[in-house]
């Protein structure tokens, strides 16, 4: 008997947070917008606080006209697809997808209810699959032509880039082809070492060294940047710029990069949202944006510690990254 | 009160996808007690083919069953490399999961995703011929539940069978199965066949219901499947009459639930892993206090 009243309880228990959480999602008569984001990271924090600021640029002002649902799905796509799909059971009023897997979540859980879905720090929407349907957003694809450009002016004597890449990220691989292919208008060689886990990427790093190449650039690749700390060091001590693709990675240590700002990705990604909840235009209807805007940062200490010279029409448009 | 059914109808879903992984955790666990960590690598090898042959336009039906011959195949490697190169169980496994790591990806290329405009067994033919006047998310749960369910009553037949009991005697007395003039390595060999095609079958429906394959969603599914394993039996030890399979099908669900309940309720997610580490905790020890002594495999 006992055991059974175990059992009882702990269904009730189930049921009774579920109504209650419930019966609150209900109650609220302002539309509901669902941000789920994939994990802690800061572009992807930096993303969503640009998405607020761009709601709230086109007018839109949070506790009257949309409330806020943030979950984090820490990283677990198992979680990223329960999140999704309790935005769905909510009937939320939009969706807010913080990179890939949120957003393959995102699109699979408002498949019949056709909610939209806005995403954001997303390197490839048609390699994702996320180009048709009611879905948009903006894509944070890397200014390559600008990064190869900024590394020529640099470096007039450079002749080969070292890229880490995961090889599991679909991004990457694509950023790495389209690195070979406009590499030799620059002048450059591209040496790619693709890695499996985070624990490859110093060894790799090692190797490039080894390579004697002239410098590093990187891309948004979440497993290479998450120890970028430690290739730092080794190229550091070895005297090989790191080119970073974002302002935060110049900020620890990069010299340069020609990147995108997520906080203003976001801000883009806002815009589109307020139009679909104003009612001016569906997601279906409005196609994915690639980021207009790129900076150009700079991180002064660094290039001194290389020796580099930075030259007038790059020092004229130039941000100083600790400022940024 | 929509939110609520629709919330329950999800849950339940994941629920039952992810019972197959567990019944698997329970045929080695629990069955044989044999710690696989094969699961790490089987479930999202599952997941990879179903992801490439679905885009190369393949019947969905006839991807699970592929799932289920391949998954099967890298059990039966596990189980090799433990019996006949006499490997330590958990190495074996381990030294399987970390080779199908790269073997997924060099199936699937990259992470990839199915394409909205392709045929799953959710929206295939035959069930919307039969279910198509149903929305999306009880027709996953129609299709997820029939599936579990068959596998639950295949699993509970094959355990009654000579060859079932012979799976169950391996775990418990081995030297038993040897005075029998049977082949206890063959045995093993046969439960990690099932437990592994049973746990790429859990892989390939978490693909159809995402349309996706990432590398990583292995990470993390031999702690799934042991939470599982445990709530459920533990839940259930002293109902003599339920069986194991029932047990743990419970447990997966109960799992999510869990799960849901954290996201309902607005935790963050950074706090999603200890609250399942503190209601296992409290099942366990709860079990414990009961039955005065916690068994050896919980």
């Amino acid at each position: 008997m006992k055991k059974t009243s175990l059992f009882a309880k702990i269904v009730l228990l189930v049921f009774m947070v579920t109504l209650v959480s419930a019966a609150a999602a209900g109650c609220s008569q302002t539309p509901v917008i669902g941000i789920s984001q994939f994990g802690e990271h800061a572009s992807l924090d930096n993303c969503r606080l640009g998405f607020l600021q761009g709601l709230k640029d086109a007018g839109l002002t949070e506790g009257q006209d949309f409330t806020i649902d943030y979950q984090n799905a820490g990283f677990d796509g198992a979680i990223a697809t329960q999140i999704a799909q309790t935005f769905s059971a909510k009937n939320v009023a939009l969706m807010c997808a913080i990179a890939t897997p949120s957003a393959t979540a995102c699109y699979a859980a408002a498949e019949d209810k056709d909610i939209p879905v806005v995403f954001s720090a997303i390197t490839d929407p048609v390699e994702a699959k996320l180009d048709s349907g009611n879905i948009t957003g903006t894509s944070d694809k890397l200014p390559v032509d600008a990064q190869l450009e900024l590394i020529r002016k640099l470096q007039p004597e450079a002749d080969t880039i070292g890229i880490l890449y995961t090889t599991s990220e679909p991004n990457s691989v694509s950023a790495i082809a389209e690195y070979e292919a406009k590499a030799g208008q620059y002048g450059f060689a591209i040496e790619a070492i693709g890695v499996t886990a985070q624990s490859e990427v110093t060894l790799a790093a090692d190797s490039l060294i080894a390579k004697q190449v002239d410098c590093f650039s990187n891309l948004t690749d979440n497993t290479v940047v998450g120890v970028l700390p430690s290739i730092l060091e080794k190229t550091n001590e070895a005297g090989i710029p790191v080119y970073g693709s974002e302002v935060e990675q110049v900020k620890i240590g990069c010299v340069a990069a020609a990147g995108i700002d997520y906080y203003q990705l976001g801000r883009q990604t806002g815009a589109i949202a307020a139009r679909i909840l104003k009612g001016e235009a569906k997601a279906s209807e409005i196609p994915y944006e690639v980021i207009s805007e790129y900076g150009i940062y700079v991180n002064s200490e660094a290039i001194a510690e290389m020796n580099l010279t930075v030259p007038a029409d790059v020092a004229a448009r130039m941000t100083e990254a600790k400022d940024a | 009160m929509n939110v609520l059914l629709d919330l329950a109808i999800s849950t339940l879903t994941q629920g039952l996808i992810y019972a197959l992984l567990s019944y698997g955790v329970y045929i080695t666990y629990k069955i044989l007690d044999f710690p696989d960590l094969t699961v790490d690598g089987s479930f999202p090898l599952g997941a990879a083919v179903t992801a490439v042959l679905l885009t190369r336009g393949a019947d969905p039906y006839l991807t699970l069953l592929v799932a289920i011959a391949i998954g099967a195949l890298a059990g039966l490697v596990t189980g090799l490399i433990h019996v006949r190169l006499h490997v330590r169980d958990l190495l074996a496994g381990i030294i399987t999961m970390t080779a199908l790591f790269s073997i997924n990806l060099q199936i699937a290329g990259s992470n990839m995703t199915v394409e909205r405009a392709a045929s799953t067994i959710f929206t295939a033919g035959p069930v919307m011929a039969l279910l198509g006047a149903l929305p999306l998310i009880y027709r996953k749960l129609i299709v997820s539940l029939l599936i579990a369910l068959l596998g639950k009553l295949v699993l509970d037949v094959y355990l009654k069978t000579k060859n079932g009991l012979l799976l169950r005697a391996v775990g418990d007395n081995s030297v038993l199965v040897t005075s029998l003039a049977k082949d206890k390595g063959l045995v093993k060999i046969t439960g990690l066949v099932i437990a592994n095609a049973l746990v790429a079958l859990s892989g390939a429906i978490v693909c159809h219901e995402q349309r996706a394959f990432s590398s990583t969603m292995g990470t993390g599914q031999v702690v799934f499947g042991l939470a599982t394993v445990i709530i459920g039996t533990t839940l259930f030890r002293s109902m003599g009459f339920v069986k194991g399979t029932t047990a743990v099908l419970v447990g997966s669900i109960l799992y999510k639930g869990c799960i849901q309940i954290a996201i309902s309720i607005g935790l963050p997610a950074n706090l999603l892993k200890l609250v399942t580490a503190v209601l296992f905790l409290g099942i366990l020890v709860f079990g414990h206090a009961r039955k005065g002594g916690v068994k050896a495999h919980a």
